[in-house]
């Protein structure tokens, strides 16, 4: 006996797919949500030198928030400029991270560096680079 | 290389990302369109859920391996996603209201399927998509799609004795269908 679905393909073909595709129009749409979602990621990534500027700015002495966001601008690294509550985020995580460390001050928070943050600030001065840091690995492991 | 280096992500890595799924909408998706209105049978819903599959594809490349085919590996993120669609309250509600027309009287109705049921072909195209979900993916996959039952066991995750059986069962299923409408 025969298959029965030999014809399978072109029966398919002729009755719906003929005139079916995945038009440019959907393409497109797909394409505009990922940017989107890229754009995204963007807001939670910084430049590695932006990082080390935070870490460099209590490197010497502990400071709280507002005091990092002012020695930033001195250094004129505008990364968290009209969006201040990304620094929060970021020592944050940095925190999460045991880079930073912070404690209460007259109802300050201020921030300081642990041995693993010296660290990090002496092996990445070394190394100059504009390589992008995501906070993606970092949000990984700190929701771990 | 230190640890903050390691947390770098090339700026190109997601670039990349979005020409690989560039690629893959050229290569894959009216096959995928296909897969997916066999299991919904509904244009609009295959082209929304299409969009949906590729833009999961973007979401999960990281978690691709690459020894697995990347063919297999889009189907397979397909075939998923559909059955998480059929399986859905919102489909299962549409269904509902569907059944409900079902029983109002309608003329346009008949007169559509007349002119379908002209041909041959649209016979076996009516009784292909008149079989249960199950044999339907099987069917496509191996016929259409020409896929092996190796393939088509990682894209469904079904094991291979199971997906000759029901091959076997939709054959039979086929031939009484077509048995009475002769």
């Amino acid at each position: 006996m025969s298959d029965p679905f030999v014809n399978l393909k072109s029966a398919m073909k002729e009755a719906i797919f003929k005139d079916f595709s995945f038009s440019d129009e959907r393409k497109d749409a797909v394409k505009e949500t990922i940017r989107g979602k890229h754009s995204q990621q963007q807001l939670h990534s910084w430049k590695e030198q932006t990082i080390l500027a935070v870490l460099e700015s209590i490197q010497h002495e502990p400071k709280n928030g507002y005091d990092i966001s002012t020695h930033l601008f001195h250094k004129k690294d505008f990364s968290f400029q009209n969006n201040e509550g990304q620094l929060y985020t970021l020592l944050h995580l940095l925190e999460n991270k045991e880079i930073v460390i912070s404690k209460w001050i007259e109802e300050k928070k201020y921030y300081f560096l642990t041995m693993k943050g010296i660290k990090y600030l002496a092996t990445s001065k070394q190394s100059s680079s504009k390589k992008q840091v995501s906070i993606k690995h970092l949000l990984e492991e700190a929701s771990l | 290389m230190n640890e903050l280096e390691q947390l770098s992500v090339e700026e190109t890595w997601i670039n990349d990302k979005e020409q690989i799924i560039d690629q893959l909408m050229q290569e894959y998706s009216d096959g995928i369109l296909y897969l997916v209105f066999t299991y919904v049978k509904n244009r609009t819903t295959a082209e929304d859920l299409t969009q949906e599959i590729f833009i999961k594809c973007y979401e999960k490349l990281d978690q691709f391996n690459q020894q697995a085919s990347i063919k297999t590996w889009v189907y397979r993120i397909a075939s998923n996603h559909c059955k998480d669609y059929l399986g859905s309250w919102h489909y299962r509600k549409i269904k509902l209201n569907e059944k409900m027309w079902d029983y109002l009287p309608s003329k346009s109705k008949q007169v559509e399927e007349e002119v379908i049921s002209k041909n041959q072909e649209n016979s076996l195209y009516r009784a292909i998509m008149a079989l249960p979900i199950k044999y339907r993916e099987v069917v496509f996959l191996h016929y259409y799609e020409e896929l092996s039952l190796a393939q088509i066991s990682k894209v469904t995750t079904i094991n291979i004795n199971t997906i000759k059986t029901r091959l076997k069962r939709a054959k039979e299923l086929l031939r009484d269908k077509m048995m009475k409408e002769v």
